[in-house]
């Protein structure tokens, strides 16, 4: 069946909504430094000063602005997340083509592999290895990548294998096309959907792990980021600050998360036909 | 008996110098019937008049006749040639007798003419003639307006023997007459030219072969091939032949009929190299520089650059086998094709039939080149696909393509129709951009698609079933394939939309000259498009042969089952249950002798082997060997050497 994602998911509710919520955000990101009203690195006033009509969420402990603080985050959290996104979607989308194509000794290799980067605790391992190195930006967007790619190989070669059966294929061959025009003009287009959806899975988990391995303070502490403002919130508990602190923050962290859980959501049901209402005609 | 050698016969006419013989040789022994066909305006006739000195044209070359000379005998030597020793007898347009004077008078001319005076014996022997051609008293003062055709045509028989000629020749004799009385003439031909010497000139097929033992095949006033006329007309060698045959509609022709493609050549311009070069299916490059010289292989002679229709795709012991487990035992093998030999001659239909689990799908993959064989060997133009290298191995795939059951499946939904067009080309790397765009409009076109912009850029999921597979047809041919393959192209179609697309691949087969092979479980569907048949059973071939032959004689009882389990439309559903079984490697005995009616004791030990019956192949311990023994069958021939006539008078 010939789906057409983008007006899939513009049709449908939850897509329009999640859309919507990632424009907003990614243009907050991208246009942080004209928004944001203060240098979120520069020591702005006194800390702890509550919000006033200078520092709309307040200051943090050591004198910086929040709000500048909360834009300047979702950067670093998008860049975070859409690079793992990309580079472990690559990293499935070799293994699993390789394993799809090949078969044999290479597919059997590829899928052990899987198999036991599956049973490791991605959590506990990540904790572990960043708090080894104090990662920067670069470090855990590999970091992530490693540990973000067995799943969506797995599915990726699941997929691969049942498109090679196609008959398309069969015919493209017959017309004497290699291995290269088949991935690139036949498999490529018909993982596609499945591509997509892995890609938006591994961007939310990207984001929660970024939140959650900068709130146990393993990341570097220069960095603006989400988790690190949980982070250092949380200390400051006992104040009245979290209002204006330790809530926003939580809440673009949220907010971030369901947008890409709705898109992912509408993606998905539009890929799948039993979840979808009716079947698309025309484009 | 006559012996022409290097003929050429040319007209002037305003158009230029028109060449209608050319370096025409042949030799007539005494006693011998010979035919010459070929299309209108091929030659026939001006050949059959240069051997009686009525050509008006300039002639050249030599026509010897008992070591004579003919060509250099003068006016008067003519006339007495003509009225002793070779006779003709016309063609019958509605002119030949002269309408004021009574039958009987017009029969004794040419007798008077040699003995003059001697009108009683030249009466008692034009009564004698016209009686045995089948006309009675009543006829004999006639006048020739108050006679039907096949009365004048008899009567114009009498005439050509009256004066007891050694060598006849008959210009269409029989065209133009109905069915019944062509059968009587023929009969009667045959009994009154049995010792003498005979040139049946004709385009009607079935009279040459029913007066004829020699025949030579006659294109654009040059011999193509000659041979024995069973042979000629069986299986024929140069691809003219082959298109005539396919051309003439005989009472058991199961096949849909095909014209020859193109146009008949002029004669003022003929082609250079061969003549026919321009509507072969099969010519080189040198066919269309060098003419052909004729070739004599025995009795025999053809002419043809490649030695006649070539063959295009072999199968050699193909045999494929799946793995199939049992439990608790040793991995079994099972032979999806079991050792099948297959050939496929150039600009041929073959149609493969058999049920679902035969193996048909696989071996159809197996000669397109996409699966490889588990052993065996397939050659495409005499090289084998499977051992060619990458490089050679791609180019080949481009005179080789194959069409899918499903065209849903066949096609990429995420392409345009222009793309799914272009693919191939793409593929292969050839022209840029344009050219290819260009050759995209072109296939759609033979498909009867239309090449607008609108449709070029409608997805599949946009197309009827019918107009999707028309696309994937034209994606086949875009590359101008010499095979293609076509696994059940029509089965998923309704019975309309099946009957244009295979209308259409026939067409396009015919037009473009490739040769087709069609797959599928529908008997009668595959007599109605294929040159042959081959019926496939459990992996193997089980019978093999002409459409026809399969049709009237199928010796194998599957054949016959799947004969009688073919469509028709009437009410009893004829019963039939039983399962498929797969034969298993080292299992022995037929395949078939599970559902066999009458199987013999040999059926449970020995596999039969495909071995040939008359004109097809059979792998059946029953099947008669060699000559088929039931009478009717020689009667009901295709092209038959018997004749059924009804015997009696017309009145």
């Amino acid at each position: 069946m010939h789906i057409n994602y983008w007006t899939e998911l513009k049709r449908s509710k939850f897509g329009r909504t999640g859309l919507a919520m990632i424009s907003i955000l990614v243009f907050l990101a991208l246009a942080a430094p004209l928004i944001a009203p203060y240098d979120p690195w520069a020591y702005v006033g006194t800390p702890l000063a509550p919000p006033s009509g200078e520092h709309l969420l307040g200051l943090n402990d050591i004198g910086q602005d929040i709000f500048s603080e909360l834009l300047y985050g979702s950067r670093t959290t998008l860049m975070i997340s859409s690079g793992v996104a990309i580079f472990s979607t690559l990293i499935s989308l070799a293994f699993g083509l390789a394993a799809a194509l090949w078969g044999g000794l290479v597919e059997r290799v590829i899928l052990r592999l899987i198999d036991i980067m599956l049973i490791i605790p991605v959590f506990l391992i990540a904790i572990l290895v960043a708090s080894f190195f104090q990662p920067g930006v670069t470090t855990l967007i590999i970091l992530l990548t490693c540990l973000f790619w067995p799943p969506g190989a797995r599915i990726i070669r699941a997929q691969a294998l049942s498109i090679k059966q196609k008959q398309h294929l069969t015919a493209a061959s017959s017309f004497g096309a290699g291995k290269g025009y088949l991935v690139y003009r036949h498999l490529l287009p018909d993982l596609y959907p499945i591509v997509t959806v892995n890609f938006i899975q591994v961007i939310r988990r990207a984001v929660f792990m970024e939140a959650g391995l900068a709130f146990l303070g393993v990341f570097d502490p220069v960095q603006k980021s989400w988790g690190l403002m949980l982070h250092y919130a949380s200390e400051f508990i006992f104040t009245g600050a979290w209002k204006w602190w330790l809530v926003p923050t939580g809440f673009m962290i949220s907010y971030t998360i369901i947008a890409f859980v709705l898109i992912g959501y509408a993606l998905e049901s539009a890929l799948d036909p039993r979840l979808r209402r009716q079947v698309y005609v025309g484009h | 008996m006559l012996d022409i050698k290097n003929l050429s016969v040319s007209f002037d006419t305003r158009m230029g110098r028109l060449t209608v013989l050319e370096d025409f040789t042949l030799k007539v022994n005494p006693g011998e019937k010979l035919g010459i066909i070929g299309e209108s305006g091929s030659g026939k006739t001006t050949l059959a008049l240069s051997m009686m000195g009525l050509v008006s044209g300039q002639v050249q070359g030599s026509i010897k006749y008992k070591g004579e000379e003919l060509l250099e005998k003068s006016e008067e030597e003519w006339e007495n040639i003509r009225s002793t020793r070779i006779a003709m007898v016309f063609q019958n347009t509605g002119d030949m007798l002269n309408p004021v004077y009574t039958l009987i008078d017009q029969v004794m001319e040419p007798f008077l003419k040699v003995n003059p005076g001697k009108k009683k014996e030249a009466f008692s022997r034009a009564s004698y003639l016209l009686q045995e051609v089948g006309l009675t008293e009543d006829h004999f003062y006639a006048y020739p307006f108050s006679l039907s055709g096949g009365e004048v045509q008899r009567a114009l028989i009498a005439m050509a023997v009256i004066n007891d000629p050694e060598v006849l020749i008959l210009d269409e004799p029989t065209s133009a007459l109905d069915a019944l009385t062509k059968a009587e003439l023929i009969n009667l031909l045959d009994e009154i030219v049995k010792d003498k010497t005979v040139i049946v000139v004709s385009h009607d097929l079935s009279t040459v072969m029913k007066l004829t033992r020699r025949t030579a095949v006659l294109y654009a006033g040059k011999i193509m091939e000659a041979s024995s006329t069973q042979a000629l007309l069986r299986e024929p060698r140069h691809p003219y032949t082959r298109a005539l045959v396919r051309a003439y509609p005989t009472r058991t022709t199961i096949k849909d009929l095909q014209g020859i493609r193109g146009e008949f050549p002029s004669l003022v311009e003929p082609p250079s190299g061969c003549r026919f070069h321009l509507r072969c299916t099969q010519s080189l490059e040198t066919c269309s520089l060098v003419p052909p010289p004729l070739v004599e292989e025995g009795d025999s002679f053809l002419s043809c650059h490649r030695g006649g229709v070539i063959t295009l795709l072999q199968g050699e012991n193909i045999t494929r086998s799946f793995p199939r487990r049992q439990k608790g035992l040793e991995e079994t093998y099972f032979n999806a094709v079991d050792d099948i030999d297959i050939i496929l001659k150039e600009g041929e239909i073959l149609s493969l039939v058999g049920e679902s689990g035969s193996g048909k799908t696989t071996l159809a993959h197996i000669l397109a080149g996409i699966s490889p064989p588990t052993r065996g060997k397939v050659f495409f133009q005499e090289k084998e696909l499977y051992s060619l290298p990458k490089k050679e191995s791609k180019k080949q795939r481009r005179y080789l393509q194959i069409l899918f059951q499903n065209p849903q499946e066949a096609v990429s939904h995420r392409m345009m129709v222009h793309d799914l067009v272009e693919e191939p080309l793409e593929v292969q790397g050839i022209g840029d951009k344009q050219s290819r765009a260009e050759s995209v409009k072109e296939a759609l076109e033979l498909v009867g698609l239309p090449a607008d912009s609108f449709f070029l850029h409608k997805y599949p999921h946009e197309l009827s079933g019918g107009e999707l597979q028309r696309v994937t047809i034209a994606r086949s041919l875009i590359m101008k394939p010499k095979v293609l393959i076509a696994d059940e192209p029509s089965a998923s179609l309704d019975a309309s939309v099946q009957a244009k697309i295979l209308k259409l691949l026939m067409h396009l087969q015919n037009q473009q000259g490739f040769a087709l092979v069609l797959i599928t479980h529908d008997l009668a569907l595959a007599g109605k498009v294929g040159d042959r048949v081959a019926v496939m059973f459990s992996g193997k071939i089980v019978e093999e042969g002409p459409t026809s032959e399969i049709f009237r004689f199928p010796a194998h009882p599957y054949t016959k089952l799947l004969l009688e389990m073919a469509p028709s439309l009437e009410t009893e559903v004829p019963s039939i249950k039983r399962v498929v079984k797969v034969k298993y490697d080292g299992e022995k005995g037929c395949p078939y002798h599970v559902y066999c009616q009458h199987p013999l004791d040999i059926c449970y030990e020995k596999e039969p082997e495909l071995k040939k019956v008359n004109f097809q192949k059979v792998a059946c311990h029953k099947a008669p060997e060699g000559k088929k023994n039931n009478k009717l069958n020689l009667v009901e021939n295709r092209v038959s050497t018997e004749i059924s006539g009804i015997k009696g008078e017309v009145l």
